[in-house]
């Protein structure tokens, strides 16, 4: 019952710590490419001929700013699928 | 700085970055191959080839608009690119997570960081290419 009950709450903590991960990440992520987006648009109003040139580097930001996400997201499913923290309970 | 000289310089551009994602998976597959044994080397391809794949189709998306000089529709483009990029990538961790049975957590992890990492290296010829 008692390792029912530490099953339970390590499960439920692991819940409530992939979303963060998840929510935490997602919410630097879109901060990160807002700015950049922004700053992108700017230049493009300033200097249209620059577009093309820019849209190689932006992409490259993209998935710079993007990595700390991506790598947040396989964190959260290891936790899902594979939580190393319920061998507690096993032993 | 004509439309096609730039479609090259976005080309060389991600072929860059796929040999840098290339060389880091590799990397790390080597040391988890030495460190941890069989698994842990195909856990960090599985985790590197995820993101490998996941850059590749979105590079094939920002290609297919490539001539495209209208900020707003570049800026869409590019989104959509990272977003199909974000989804295939989930798609083929979750795959991996299910299906691989000796799967290394840490070094999926690992393989992962690496190559995500290692995409932002490009930049660093972009003034050359272009």
């Amino acid at each position: 019952m008692e390792n029912l009950q530490l099953l339970a709450m390590i499960q439920a903590y692991t819940g409530v710590g992939i979303g963060l991960i998840i929510g935490l990440g997602a919410l630097g992520a879109c901060v990160g490419i807002g700015i950049m987006c922004a700053s992108f648009l700017e230049g493009a109003a300033r200097q249209p001929e620059m577009i093309p040139a820019l849209q190689g580097k932006v992409f490259l930001l993209l998935g710079l700013i993007d990595a700390s996400f991506i790598i947040g997201v396989g964190l959260a499913m290891m936790f899902a699928f594979a939580n190393p923290l319920l061998s507690v309970v096993q032993q | 700085m004509n439309t096609t000289n730039n479609g090259l310089a976005t080309n060389n551009m991600i072929s860059n970055m796929m040999r840098w994602q290339m060389t880091a998976t590799a990397v790390a597959a080597v040391l988890a191959l030495l460190l941890s044994g069989l698994h842990a080397f195909f856990s960090v391809c599985a985790g590197g080839f995820s993101v490998i794949v996941g850059a590749y189709i979105a590079s094939m998306i920002l290609k297919r608009n490539e001539g495209n000089v209208d900020p707003s529709s570049v800026l869409i483009n590019l989104l959509k690119a990272e977003a199909v990029k974000i989804v295939v990538i989930a798609l083929l961790l979750f795959v991996v997570f299910k299906m691989y049975a000796q799967l290394v957590p840490f070094a999926l992890i690992a393989g992962l960081a690496a190559a995500a990492i290692f995409s932002g290296a490009a930049l660093a010829k972009t003034d050359k290419s272009i």
